[in-house]
């Protein structure tokens, strides 16, 4: 992991220092809201609903168990003994006190942790895929370019008052688990023809309003021009971003009005006068940053596989487990394990002190004292041995961790909604446990398969509803909630935008909708091994709109 | 059209509504009720609001009374109201100190 | 005369230099009270072999000469020799050429067919003082100064009340440059300099006299009095005729308080403005004019020999103007909110790739927050209204996290050793 230095944590005790006397400032009556709030926003502190929001930065989702610890402390002394884990891979407390944001800062930054840039027009925390640095199918750890990503971008003096939000992600693997197409700005690792790993770039994707999937703007930038790359495009979006409506502010638009090729065009010329500049990345300063991403001591167990068929048999939830929440890893004996964070009925991404305690503890003694975010709102145990699954999965059970839904229709992306969020128009996470407890029953589970619903309580779509395999989405309609149902959307390579189908339902009806989604599909699946959005891409809208609607 | 003028308490961030007294209370139902023709003390009331600093995200909120019960049109209103639906959580409190009037 | 001819030789004016500064503007490039700064830069880097002073070795005239022997002590010095001095001011005289070693002071004497042609028998100081000051120092003076780009003079705002605008540097009608850098010095500023270096005293100071001229127009002042009340006394004349006019009308007499431009760690007086509709392209001077109209009008804007400025506002692109950038003197980045961001892009484009070296300021929606961005996309003056800025610009407390991550450009601000890239394992 990335190690913080004198300068990084010079850097956030300053900004800690900052914003501690910003905020003795607002108590003491010397700011009026209305210049503080561009303050705390740029601090991560909201208002929401019935209290204020801190939104702390967990870059590219990575976190070592001492700051895991941390988490767990915050939300026991200055919140209610709980977090919520974003799909921008970040934690949110519901419930800090103004007063006490100085000490959670302090707190955060004892841990070289902070809140820096996770609001505001700036560029936001950079995301990346949660099994970076372990997965497999990778072809580059993305975590030392996103380290370096982070480091260019934090408080930038240029791109700091952008015309809207901006947000990163990057993946090393060519299966894409980060949705680097509905970002502002996609990477994913390359290969040149000379065998060279770089990044092709996409810009313009992006969810909310106007969903747009990212355009391959450059299909090949080395990583020592990377950054003069990014800052050609930030330039150039800062420049002629549109500032004259907050809907139409996001580079998507840009990109969308000006056309792909006016835009290339312009990055191109920007980056040919800064290329080879400052910004140039020297082959040692990457060494140095990859040294701190440098693979964990592995231990050769003996070990390389586990009968997930015969645990099935002595222990179905364990097999279950064996089947849904590990990942391949590169390296053999070892794997990856989804903490599942979407307990059946409970609130999607919500993690309690203490279980954030006991992940931590399960890290450090068993995954090289690292965990990772997901922007599907769960946790990562990034390096398990296969030796070690039994007592991984055993002591997971015990912090009420041990779910074994990952990647299944109950484990689902659900933004907080009318519940908590002052911008929501319907509440999403009652929706989100209805549907869970509907599809509770493991066999039928299994029985969908892969499935994957988001849920957003507003246009602004947090819940990442129109990548869904199956998107919700919350308006409010005559003051009641109600719900628009999209089919085939999809976040990974194969990026889709899904389609709306028909009218909205009322709360009660939509596990009842879903139902009839899930059993049009498995009636017409070809094979058990047809996905929900296979079976889509080959169906078509026809036999679902009629599962939904009838065919009146 | 009735309303109420509610906000949140600065250091807390609790929803608070303004009562008859012009202090800054927690419950929906000992807010003012400001019917149509109280608009000029509505207005008194909302910028003394404002100067004071102390109540952010002030807004007006339409509310019906019915059965003798203030009750707020939209849904946003009355979950601020009762705190989270899901999961059930109690609302934010005013702490000790942080009881406010105009 | 002798000692004149050459000087009558010097370069004619240098008008490229002037239009290429901006004269005005470099009123806001020293503090009030660097009075050294100021000369310096007029002798070593405005006006080098181009510019003189002239000095009356007066009460006060220590002080500027002082300061020309830290800068230059072979400066041409002239001292208008009227032939009414007191005995003292000629003593005086040759006590601070040696102390100061000065090597280079002139006197000037005033022409004698004019002497015996207008005052005959001397006394025309009574009957006519203006004609007096005319043939004594005018006309003498006006001979040697016509060969130097500029001068440099000890006068002060505190002076007289005409004078409370003075600047460091004046431009005269006929483009040459006057430097005051003594603009900004209070009586007690000066009495402080003498103490400090401790400087002779002029001989008839203690008597009373505050501003010393010649001896029958000179008389003593009360505790209290304007200094120059003494100056022809009773009659109404202020200024001798030497400080002849300047061009360039000097904002109105202003308070500390309403001095908006902040630059080099002070509040400062501000001669330029803002292109304002019904202006003519020909006659605007120190006006910051919007890319837009400059390029509407540019052939206009590059005849004119007035100094002018340019201000960028939101959208407006600076390689409109990329090759006409030598034209101005200072430019306005116009940041109509604190939220329109493309301000800075524009700073670091006219710093980093058009290499404009000149003012670079930021009016508009200017605040605390925001100006250690600016200062880093080249900013280096502002322009402010928001009096919590202010107050945090006073008490130098920004709100500044004052370690960088990213480069910035190749021109300045580099600490080593604080970029990511540059930045080694120990």
């Amino acid at each position: 992991m990335y190690r913080y230095d004198e300068f990084d944590a010079a850097f956030v005790n300053e900004r800690v220092a900052q914003f501690s006397d910003q905020v003795r400032r607002r108590i003491a009556g010397e700011l009026t809201e209305d210049q503080f709030r561009p303050l705390r926003l740029m601090n991560g502190l909201y208002l929401q609903l019935h209290a204020y929001m801190l939104r702390v930065a967990v870059p590219y989702g990575t976190l070592s168990s001492k700051q895991m610890r941390m988490l767990g402390h915050i939300a026991r002394k200055y919140d209610r003994g709980y977090g919520h884990f974003t799909t921008r891979q970040n934690i949110q407390y519901n419930w800090p006190k103004l007063r006490d944001i100085p000490a959670i800062l302090a707190h955060l930054a004892s841990v070289e942790m902070h809140a820096i840039q996770t609001s505001g027009n700036c560029i936001r925390n950079v995301t990346t895929d949660q099994f970076a640095g372990a997965a497999a199918d990778e072809i580059i750890d993305p975590r030392p370019v996103a380290e370096i990503i982070r480091q260019w971008s934090s408080i930038h003096p240029e791109f700091t008052f952008l015309p809207r939000k901006f947000k990163i992600a990057i993946t090393g693997a060519p299966n894409d688990r980060a949705a680097v197409k509905f970002h502002d700005i996609g990477l994913m690792a390359q290969t040149n023809g000379a065998g060279d790993v770089g990044w092709a770039v996409y810009v313009g994707g992006g969810l909310g309003r106007t969903p747009m999937v990212g355009k391959l703007i450059n299909g090949f930038v080395p990583h020592e021009h990377l950054l003069a790359y990014l800052e050609s495009i930030l330039r150039v979006y800062n420049r002629y971003g549109r500032r004259d409506n907050k809907y139409k502010a996001r580079i998507k638009i840009l990109v969308h009005e000006e056309g792909l090729e006016n835009i290339k065009g312009q990055v191109e010329d920007e980056f040919s006068h800064i290329r080879g500049g400052v910004l140039t990345l020297p082959d040692a300063e990457l060494d140095r940053i990859n040294s701190y991403f440098a693979q964990p001591a592995y231990v050769d167990h003996g070990v390389v596989s586990v009968d997930v068929e015969r645990e099935k048999i002595l222990d179905p939830a364990y097999g279950r487990f064996l089947e849904n929440n590990t990942f391949p890893h590169a390296r053999s004996g070892y794997t990856s394990i989804t903490v599942s964070l979407k307990p059946i009925g409970g609130a999607p991404g919500d993690a309690t002190a203490e279980q954030m305690e006991a992940v931590a503890d399960i890290a450090e003694k068993y995954s090289f004292d690292e965990l990772r975010v997901t922007h599907e709102q769960n946790l990562v145990l990034p390096h398990v041995a296969i030796a070690d699954l039994r007592a991984v999965y055993d002591a997971l059970g015990e912090a009420g961790l041990a779910d074994a839904n990952a990647g299944e229709i109950t484990d689902m992306i659900t933004c907080p909604g009318l519940d908590f969020c002052a911008l929501a128009n319907a509440r999403s996470i009652p929706i989100a446990q209805d549907i869970s407890r509907r599809f509770a029953a493991p066999e039928r589970a299994k029985e969908i398969g892969k499935l994957k619903i988001k849920i957003s309580g507003c246009i602004n779509a947090c819940g990442h509803h129109h990548v869904g395999h199956i998107g919700i989405l919350g308006v409010e309609k005559k003051g009641t909630e109600l719900y628009q149902i999209t089919v085939g959307g999809d976040g990974t390579e194969d990026a889709a935008v899904g389609k709306i189908l028909g009218p909205g339902f009322v709360a009660d009806e939509v596990p009842g909708a879903i139902e009839r989604l899930v059993d049009a599909y498995i009636a017409r699946r070809t094979t058990e091994d047809e996905t929900f959005i296979a079976a889509y891409r080959r169906l078509g809208d026809a036999p679902f709109k009629e599962a939904l609607y009838g065919n009146g | 059209m009735t309303k109420i003028l509610t906000g949140n308490e600065l250091l807390s961030g609790a929803v608070v509504y303004l009562d008859a007294d012009g202090r800054w209370v927690e419950e929906l139902q000992a807010a003012r009720v400001y019917e149509k023709d109280d608009e000029a003390a509505y207005e008194a009331a909302l910028a003394a609001a404002k100067a004071s600093g102390r109540v952010i995200s002030l807004e007006d909120e339409d509310v019906e009374i019915i059965e003798g019960v203030i009750t707020p049109s939209r849904t946003r209103a009355q979950i601020r109201a009762g705190g989270p639906t899901a999961p059930k959580f109690d609302r934010q409190h005013l702490g000790e100190d942080e009881h406010v009037s105009l | 005369m002798a000692a004149i001819s050459s000087v009558l030789s010097a370069p004619a004016p240098k008008h490229d230099k002037l239009k290429a500064l901006g004269i005005l503007a470099l009123n806001g490039m020293f503090d009030e009270m660097d009075a050294e700064a100021v000369l310096r830069q007029a002798v070593d880097e405005l006006l080098p072999g181009d510019i003189a002073m002239v000095s009356s070795f007066g009460a006060d005239s220590a002080v500027l000469l002082h300061l020309v022997s830290l800068v230059d002590k072979n400066l041409p010095v002239y001292f208008l020799e009227t032939g009414k001095h007191f005995v003292e001011t000629l003593d005086y005289v040759e006590t601070l050429k040696q102390r100061l070693g000065l090597t280079n002071v002139i006197a000037l004497y005033p022409d004698s067919a004019d002497l015996a042609r207008f005052d005959p028998d001397g006394t025309l100081w009574e009957t006519d003082p203006d004609s007096c000051c005319h043939i004594r120092k005018t006309e003498p003076l006006e001979d040697v100064l016509s060969g130097y780009g500029g001068w440099v003079t000890g006068r002060k705002r505190f002076q007289t009340a005409e004078r409370g605008v003075l600047p460091h540097f004046e431009l005269t009608s006929d483009d040459r440059i006057k430097v005051n850098p003594l603009a900004y010095f209070t009586n007690e500023d000066v009495e402080a300099y003498k103490a400090r270096h401790d400087l002779p005293e002029h001989p008839l100071y203690g008597e009373g006299y505050k501003s010393i001229g010649c001896a029958p127009c000179t008389s003593a002042v009360a505790e209290g009095e304007d200094p120059r009340a003494g100056r022809w006394r009773g009659r109404d004349k202020r200024e001798c005729g030497i400080h002849f006019d300047f061009n360039g009308s000097i904002a109105k007499p202003v308070s500390q308080s309403s001095l908006h431009l902040f630059k080099d760690g002070a509040f400062k007086a501000d001669p330029w403005k803002a292109w304002a509709e019904g202006d003519e392209p020909a006659d605007v001077r120190y006006t910051h004019v919007p890319v837009s109209v400059f390029v509407e009008h540019r052939a206009a804007f590059l005849a004119s020999p007035h100094p002018i400025g340019l201000q960028v506002n939101p959208g407006e692109k600076v390689e409109d103007i990329e090759g006409d950038l030598a034209r101005f003197s200072s430019v306005a980045i116009n940041f109509r909110a604190f939220t329109d961001g493309r301000g800075y892009s524009s700073a670091r484009l006219l710093r980093e790739r058009f290499g404009y070296e000149g003012e670079l300021r930021a009016v508009g929606d200017v605040l605390t927050d925001q100006i250690p961005f600016m200062r880093r996309c080249g900013i280096d003056a502002f322009v402010v209204t928001n009096k919590a800025t202010r107050e945090a610009l006073e008490k130098d407390a920004l709100a500044e996290v004052p370690l960088y991550y990213q480069p910035i450009g190749e021109r300045h601000e580099v600490p080593a050793g604080t970029r990511p890239f540059l930045r080694r394992p120990e």
